[in-house]
């Protein structure tokens, strides 16, 4: 190696700002990264609601699929997510998992300045009754209901059955 | 210069462990028996005792009969418990099986066996499953048969599952799946390597041409 010391200086402090940022992906949560799904914000009530990393895993068939987002607010008023629905599935219900089992919740809190996290493993949105079997590269259309904020709508991209937020393939 | 390129790749790999201590808090809730030392962020976790293949002798998707240890004995085997009306983690959960032996040789392929066991045999009979399983591998085994025989195979392997019921509150059918997949030895037919429910697609890929040849990953 025989850069002069100015790119080596500069090579290091490149790797700083890499760790920087990876610590940041990985504690700082998914809903910032704004590649996936629309975002719209509606703050009239004070809570300011925006949604992103959303998608949906090519399901295995049209009977069954799950959806994932991350709906952020910056407000200063809490919220909750009411339904979600889509001109694609007869039929959208947000669950919890503990361990295993799935439950059926009628609403979820969306905190003030915080994060309503939908992932898998934790909460989902599950899709019934599908018109057609969703594919990767397709677009659901849901629209979020919230208690006090205006409703928001999503695009959903299908991603592979295997997708991983966190590698991004 | 160099050390201080040094440094940094250090300081990355200090943030790149971090990450993934952050991303592994959930692990904590799989009921893991004797685990030899700590694998930390390897999604494999080798058994200093390893679990006894199951005597379950169920029915596959063609409706016929299945002798677990018969039919696997020899043979690297993975085994998952879940059901079809999953919409989450037990699609992905073998679906991530899928695409991790697309990687291997046509051989190691072929030695291997996937066995999915259904946690809702009242729901998913054999052609369900059949159905189900031939939308992510068609070699992959699947089983149903009396519930009360699955959950004991299961709980011999430490997977507690619960019976289909009827939520309390919304009336709908909810079922429970297990969140571990288990590595079956050729060598030994012992279980001796879990998988929690984070395992990704590169961290089977990676680890099955060892599992296949029954060591460790």
């Amino acid at each position: 190696m025989k850069r002069p010391t100015p790119t080596g200086r500069h090579l290091a402090l490149t790797g700083i700002a890499i760790t920087g940022a990876l610590a940041l992906a990985g504690c700082g949560g998914s809903g910032s990264s704004g590649s996936s799904g629309s975002s719209g914000s509606s703050g009239s009530s004070g809570a300011e609601l925006t949604v992103g990393a959303s998608y949906m895993p090519q399901p295995v068939s049209a009977d069954m699929a799950a959806g994932f987002l991350t709906i952020t607010n910056k407000g200063g008023t809490k919220d909750e997510l009411t339904s979600v629905t889509s001109g694609s599935a007869g039929e959208i219900t947000m669950h919890e998992t503990n361990g295993g089992a799935m439950e059926e919740v009628t609403s979820f809190a969306v905190p003030a300045h915080g994060q309503l996290v939908f992932k898998s493993g934790g909460n989902h949105l599950m899709f019934e009754k599908l018109k057609r079997r969703p594919e990767q590269g397709d677009t659901i259309t849901l629209k979020l209901k919230f208690a006090k904020s205006g409703p928001l709508t999503v695009e959903m991209p299908v991603k592979s059955a295997t997708y991983n937020p966190s590698t991004g393939h | 210069m160099r050390k201080k390129t040094f440094a940094a790749a250090a300081l990355l790999a200090a943030a790149t462990l971090t990450l993934s201590a952050c991303g592994s808090g959930d692990d904590a809730k799989s009921p893991v028996t004797v685990v030899s030392g700590d694998t930390s962020n390897k999604a494999a976790t080798i058994l200093d005792t390893p679990f006894e293949k199951p005597d379950l002798v169920l029915t596959d998707t063609h409706g016929a009969k299945y002798d677990l240890r018969a039919a696997t004995k020899g043979r690297p085997t993975l085994i998952y418990f879940g059901y079809t009306h999953c919409p989450d983690v037990c699609p992905l959960t073998m679906n991530n099986l899928a695409v991790a032996k697309k990687a291997l040789s046509k051989a190691d392929q072929a030695k291997l066996r996937v066995v999915f066991v259904t946690t809702d045999p009242a729901r998913d009979t054999p052609a369900e499953l059949g159905k189900w399983l031939k939308g992510i591998d068609p070699s992959f085994v699947g089983l149903t048969g009396d519930f009360a025989t699955i959950q004991a195979g299961a709980r011999t392997l430490g997977i507690s599952i619960e019976p289909t019921h009827k939520d309390k509150k919304t009336g709908k059918v909810v079922s429970v799946h297990g969140t571990q997949v288990i590595a079956f030895s050729p060598k030994t037919d012992g279980g001796y390597v879990l998988y929690g429910e984070n395992a990704t697609v590169d961290d089977y890929t990676k680890d099955l041409p060892k599992l296949i040849k029954g060591e460790n990953p």
